[in-house]
């Protein structure tokens, strides 16, 4: 019976994945991983696109776009278009460590729950304590014990979506294990563990593939609120939250100083929303 | 009234930090105008003895708390003692405490006898607020706060706002002219922004420098800067910390700064380059001081090759709020620039103020501090980061403690004679470096198009007695 359940499993799999690329292949899909992809690569080509080191401090503060400054400066002197680019580094980099910790902390605590009544309730109980504090209560509750600074960050994010990818993975485990080849699984003789991971778990991680995306985006959205806060990454590195934060005083003199950072997060949110949206519709078919 | 910082009321006693507060429940015994001279408030004459060993106060007999009862020469001796006790943390207790005995001369007469002569004794009487003797402890819980002042305390919801009502009963006679006050507490720089330019707030000594720059050309608002040099903001030295423990460390962080940088970018122009404590005004003054240490990188380098430091480390405390990130930014760029690597810790206000007052600063720390706009002897014994008995950075030395007190220790306060002491005083300061002063800023009153008439004291107290909204 286990021999026969692999290549039945299997040959569940392989559609999934083309759903996936199909969905991907649609107008939102090519829209949003174009939008990412820009983005991500004015990031991770900063350094070429912007010779000018992003906390290199100067005299001309609040300087117009030049030569020297395509996007111009920010109050202490700064080149905004080089710290815009590091920002995104410094987004991308902190939601695409914290989004995959959550990910895996939430699937974790899913498949823990599959394991027993007792411990579902107890999972289940801790998911509605995270869930309780709004994102933002989250992190000044992580802040004021860790203080600001990039790895709170990391954990606030990760911690915010731990229920969302746990809650997901959960519904389908619930779901898959009752089905026919994860009963010929047992009955075959596979063990509760073998069952979950071998059999249960590759079947029921599609939402988990759409909640990444989304949480991606609410990755972005959470360093810029907590950055606008004061709570996020240290100075002088730059984010794109802390960058919004710094440039709300000029917006009637300076208003390009808020917009550069503004179009690129907006830019990133859209993207990640749409491949998200994508990737929803692709696995429903 | 839009404020940053949040009433403290366990510090009501202690220092200048609820200054938008004091004067409005409170009043003192008398106050300074611009030049440095006591006006009348709740003392309505005096008298200095010739041997600088009393001061024969006349107190006016028509005053009455917000609870109803008299105000008497009972109540100047509660708050001299209440000054003079430790729990208090008062900044100025060296000089309450130089107060030995009381002489009732009567109800609104009273002889304060002095130990020695003090030469900022009317900095204790601007400083010294006079609370009701029954409500002290619930005022420093912050639940009821009774005094003299033109608005009584009506309510105060912490972290958000605190209200006042007029005083019906107010000895100045007609005044307040507004019916009531609300300070709101507003911690976010741009919000506060939000608040004046949206008239829900009409007044605030609370705008950042910078923010008020970009308000110079807005009609709507009038700027006024006042020259009370009580912001001078520094950057103070742990000295338990042995990285800063050699005073070439501390003088190469004085020549890496860029001072002029910092005010223009940091301050919005509203400060002062110096690197003395002491404001144009005060008697300590010398712009060759002030000008000592300049941006000279090369300079610091040296000082530290020859301190035998290489690549140095440090943590820098900041005020968590935006403009003071501004300026710890300012810092750090420039302490890099020379080899030494910053690493900023934004602290909150009242735990900042804890650390001041508790030695337990890290081993850099920036922030501002007031007193040297008074007389100077004030600073070095009084305010925290300099006390010579007793300073935040725990630096000590015969030769500061001995030209502090013998500035401290005369009854006259601007003689040629005094003003050699309190340039031994600045000496010492420019040298040993323990505070690093960079630049030195008034208060800035942003007030909107009807706020009229608002006034601050030289220590920075808010005086509303005559203010009122045109229109």
């Amino acid at each position: 019976m286990t021999v026969l359940s692999v290549p039945f499993a299997g040959a569940l799999r392989r559609p999934v994945r083309n759903r996936y690329v199909a969905g991907l292949l649609t107008w939102r899909g090519v829209s949003g991983l174009a939008l990412v992809g820009l983005v991500a690569l004015a990031g991770l080509l900063a350094p070429v696109l912007s010779g000018a080191d992003p906390n290199a401090q100067g005299p001309e503060a609040l300087a117009g776009p030049s030569g020297a400054h395509p996007l111009g400066t920010d109050d202490l002197g700064r080149d905004l278009l080089s710290r815009v680019l590091h920002g995104i580094g410094t987004d991308l980099t902190i939601i695409l460590t914290a989004v995959p910790a959550g990910a895996v902390a939430g699937a974790a605590l899913a498949l823990l729950a599959g394991t027993s009544r007792a411990a579902d309730l107890v999972v289940q109980r801790l998911f509605d304590l995270v869930l309780s504090f709004p994102g933002l209560i989250l992190g000044l509750a992580v802040t004021a014990v860790l203080g600001p600074g990039r790895w709170p960050v990391v954990i606030v994010i990760a911690l915010a979506e731990v229920p969302y990818f746990g809650r997901q993975l959960r519904a389908g485990v619930l779901v898959q294990r009752e089905r026919e080849y994860a009963l010929a699984a047992r009955v075959g003789g596979a063990g509760r563990a073998r069952v979950l991971l071998r059999h249960v778990l590759p079947n029921a991680v599609d939402p988990l593939v759409v909640q990444g995306a989304v949480a991606l985006s609410v990755g972005v959205f959470i360093e810029g609120a907590l950055s606008f806060l004061g709570l996020g990454v240290r100075p002088p590195e730059p984010t794109l939250g802390s960058l919004i934060s710094g440039a709300v005083a000029y917006l009637d003199t300076a208003p390009l100083l808020a917009a550069a950072p503004l179009g690129v997060t907006a830019a990133l949110v859209l993207g990640f929303t749409l491949i998200a949206e994508s990737l929803n519709r692709g696995v429903r078919g | 009234m839009g404020a940053q910082i949040d009433f403290t009321p366990a510090l009501l006693f202690a220092q200048s930090a609820n200054v938008l507060v004091q004067r409005l429940v409170f009043n003192t015994l008398t106050r300074y105008d611009d030049q440095l001279r006591p006006q009348p408030e709740l003392a309505s004459s005096w008298e200095v003895a010739p041997d600088g060993l009393s001061v024969r106060l006349k107190l006016r007999e028509d005053v009455t708390f917000h609870s109803g009862r008299r105000f008497t020469a009972d109540d100047v001796v509660f708050a001299v003692k209440n000054l003079q006790n430790p729990v208090r943390s008062a900044q100025l207790r060296s000089t309450a405490l130089t107060v030995t005995d009381f002489r009732r001369n009567g109800d609104f007469d009273l002889t304060l006898v002095l130990a020695h002569p003090v030469s900022n004794l009317f900095d204790l009487f601007e400083f010294m607020i006079i609370a009701d003797p029954a409500s002290v402890e619930d005022a420093v819980a912050g639940t009821r706060l009774i005094g003299t002042g033109p608005f009584t305390f009506t309510d105060r919801k912490p972290g958000s706002s605190l209200s006042f009502a007029r005083n019906e009963k107010y000895w100045n006679p007609g005044r307040p002219y507004l019916d009531g006050v609300e300070i709101k507490v507003i911690p976010q720089a741009e919000t506060l922004l939000s608040s004046l330019k949206t008239g829900q707030t009409h007044l605030s000594y609370a705008v950042r420098g910078k923010d008020v720059a970009t308000l110079r050309s807005d009609r709507r608002f009038r700027i006024t800067q006042y020259d009370t040099g009580s912001g001078a903001f520094y950057i103070g030295a742990n000295l338990a910390y042995p990285e800063v423990q050699d005073r070439r460390v501390r003088q190469a962080i004085a020549w890496a700064i860029d001072r002029d940088r910092l005010v223009e970018q940091a301050l919005g122009g509203y400060a002062t380059v110096s690197a003395v404590p002491w404001p144009k005004s005060s008697p300590a003054y010398r712009e060759q001081d002030a000008a000592h240490y300049r941006h000279d990188p090369a300079k610091a380098r040296e000082l530290l090759k020859e301190a035998g430091v290489g690549q140095l480390s440090l943590p820098l405390a900041h005020s968590a709020e935006a403009g003071s990130a501004a300026v710890a930014q300012v810092l750090q760029y420039d302490l890099k620039q020379v080899g030494i690597d910053v690493q900023l810790q934004p602290v909150d206000s009242p735990t900042m103020q804890k650390q001041l007052i508790a030695q337990s600063m890290p081993a850099l720390w920036t922030l501002s501090h007031g007193f040297a706009q008074l007389h100077p002897a004030t600073l070095a014994v009084s305010a925290y980061p300099f006390n010579e008995a007793k300073n935040t950075s725990r630096f000590s030395s015969p030769a500061y403690t001995d030209v502090v007190q013998r500035a401290w220790n005369r009854a006259d306060s601007d003689s040629p004679a005094a003003k050699a002491l309190y340039q031994q005083v600045t000496d010492v300061l420019l040298e040993e470096q323990f505070i690093i002063d960079l630049a030195i800023a008034g208060l800035v009153e942003v007030a909107g198009e009807r706020a009229r008439g608002a006034t601050l004291n030289k220590f920075g107290y808010l005086n509303l007695d005559d203010a009122y909204l045109a229109g």
